[in-house]
């Protein structure tokens, strides 16, 4: 394919969203009102899907550490890890998450992105297997691609197909390695971790999970599914991000393992992309002592979870998981995901659009993402904006719930 | 598998064709020159439900990576071949 006919494909992409008077790529936060509220086309809105869970993005302790930090350390580091790029607020950061997971090895990537393509990369070589939920997020797919390992799907969620798919590697599911998320950002539901864990180490398999959704918002103190999951001492990698519950940018891998570290000499991304900023570097830190140190921010978005989903259940909808902090509506016809999310906006309420191939099962989703900065009057408000935008129709058609 | 090397070929090319004839080709005819994509119009969903299929027959699993290089049915027969012979 040339560039010019790549150009006319992508043309065609927007097109088909234009068609559906629908571009996502349109909306633009003309002001930030607070963490769940923004002026969009010149009118107060309600933001119900950007992933915001703790709502610490104008939290005053992050706000200060970040200032403080970039009048300190400056604008940006100018560089990557492996050069210029490590101060000592990247070498404290790593040293805090070590401690938070009581784990021998932390490393910080730039975004989250790069972080799973990171350790990936770094990790794996041609001719290595790995086998990952077939709803992994594309930078899970994307490091497995550009690593050259040959990489299998099991059904999502699926421990049995988990099992299949290693059984059928014969002697090469030994050193394999096992990849799923906590929480999947797209559906709002969670990973049987403990028995994907004990599935991989039946065969002797690496287990690496991907907490980007549920850092911070599942486990005891805040550790993700893994702790929930009770797996924290046998699981082999966890990577997570710091644009969602750490109202940052950058990400992060812990392991039980203490060669982990030696990836500083062997993973693309870390040794050629520049460091998080220090202000970005400051703002995750103070987050990650919010997660320790305040549980009433996780409790706040349990219960703005639990409203949202009780609210949109109780009008009928097909929702995609039990309550967690992401809660999809599922919407059969693409036209009619298309129509209610331009009501949702008129009327001020911002959720994502999500159709195929984004959305698997091949039907689009109407996307809330919840915070613990919602008041109850908001997501009442959220409520009875989906019932005005979908006019009253039985539309999607009830029944509810996937299992968590 | 009990099929010897010569016939592996055309028992996979027919269990690929069995899979795929339900879905309808531009030209109205499926062959081994079929192109997957062009020719019949599968969607990422459609190709996945296939493969599982196949992989479930042969009890093999396809990686991911190897679709990069199929373009025809017979690419993909030419992929999966060797994972039969793997299993013999």
């Amino acid at each position: 394919m040339s560039i010019s006919d790549r150009f006319t494909e992508l043309a065609h992409i927007r097109d088909s969203l234009g068609s559906l008077a629908a571009d996502p790529s349109r909306v633009v936060m003309e002001k930030i009102l607070s963490p769940t509220e923004a002026v969009i086309d010149g009118k107060p809105t309600i933001l119900v899907g950007t992933n915001n869970y703790l709502g610490l993005t104008f939290d005053p302790d992050l706000i200060d550490a970040a200032c403080t930090a970039m009048h300190e350390q400056g604008t940006g580091t100018t560089g990557s890890r492996m050069a210029n790029g490590s101060f000592f607020s990247h070498a404290a950061l790593e040293e805090e998450f070590a401690k938070f997971y009581d784990m021998p090895s932390a490393m910080l990537f730039s975004t989250g992105y790069q972080t799973n393509l990171g350790l990936l990369m770094g990790l794996l070589r041609p001719g290595d297997k790995v086998v990952l939920d077939a709803h992994s997020h594309a930078c899970i797919y994307d490091g497995c691609r550009i690593s050259g390992a040959d990489f299998f799907a099991f059904k999502h969620n699926d421990a049995g197909d988990l099992r299949k798919r290693l059984r059928r590697m014969g002697p090469d599911a030994e050193g394999a390695l096992v990849i799923a998320e906590g929480l999947y950002s797209m559906l709002g539901d969670t990973a049987p971790l403990a028995e994907l864990c004990a599935v991989a180490k039946e065969y002797g398999a690496w287990f690496m999970v991907d907490e980007a959704h549920s850092f911070g918002i599942y486990g005891e103190t805040g550790r993700g599914l893994c702790e929930e999951a009770g797996i924290l001492d046998q699981v082999d990698f966890i990577t997570g991000t710091f644009s969602k519950s750490l109202a940052s940018l950058g990400g992060f891998c812990v392991s039980r393992h203490p060669e982990m570290r030696l990836l500083r000499y062997g993973s693309r991304p870390y040794i050629f992309s520049a460091s998080s900023s220090p202000a970005n570097i400051a703002a995750a830190h103070a987050a990650l002592r919010a997660v320790r140190d305040r549980p009433d921010l996780k409790e706040r978005l349990w219960a703005n979870a639990e409203r949202l989903h009780a609210g949109l259940s109780g009008l009928g909808y097909k929702l995609a998981s039990a309550p967690s902090p992401v809660i999809a509506v599922r919407v059969p016809s693409h036209e009619e995901a298309a129509r209610t999310w331009n009501e949702l906006l008129a009327s001020g309420i911002y959720v994502n659009l999500v159709v195929p191939p984004a959305a698997p099962d091949g039907e689009s989703l109407l996307r809330c993402s919840l915070s613990a900065g919602h008041s109850f009057d908001q997501i009442d408000r959220i409520v009875a904006g989906f019932e005005a935008a979908f006019g009253g129709a039985p539309q999607p058609l009830a029944h509810a719930a996937g299992a968590r | 598998m009990s099929s010897e090397p010569k016939d592996l070929d055309r028992d996979i090319l027919e269990t690929l064709l069995g899979s795929l004839e339900r879905f309808p080709t531009k030209s109205g005819e499926l062959t081994a020159q079929t192109d997957l994509s062009a020719d019949l119009s599968l969607d990422s969903v459609s190709m996945m439900e296939i493969l599982v299929e196949i992989e479930d027959h042969y009890d093999i699993s396809l990686p991911l990576n190897m679709m990069a290089n199929v373009t025809t049915v017979q690419d993909l027969v030419d992929q999966i071949k060797p994972l039969v012979e793997s299993t013999s």
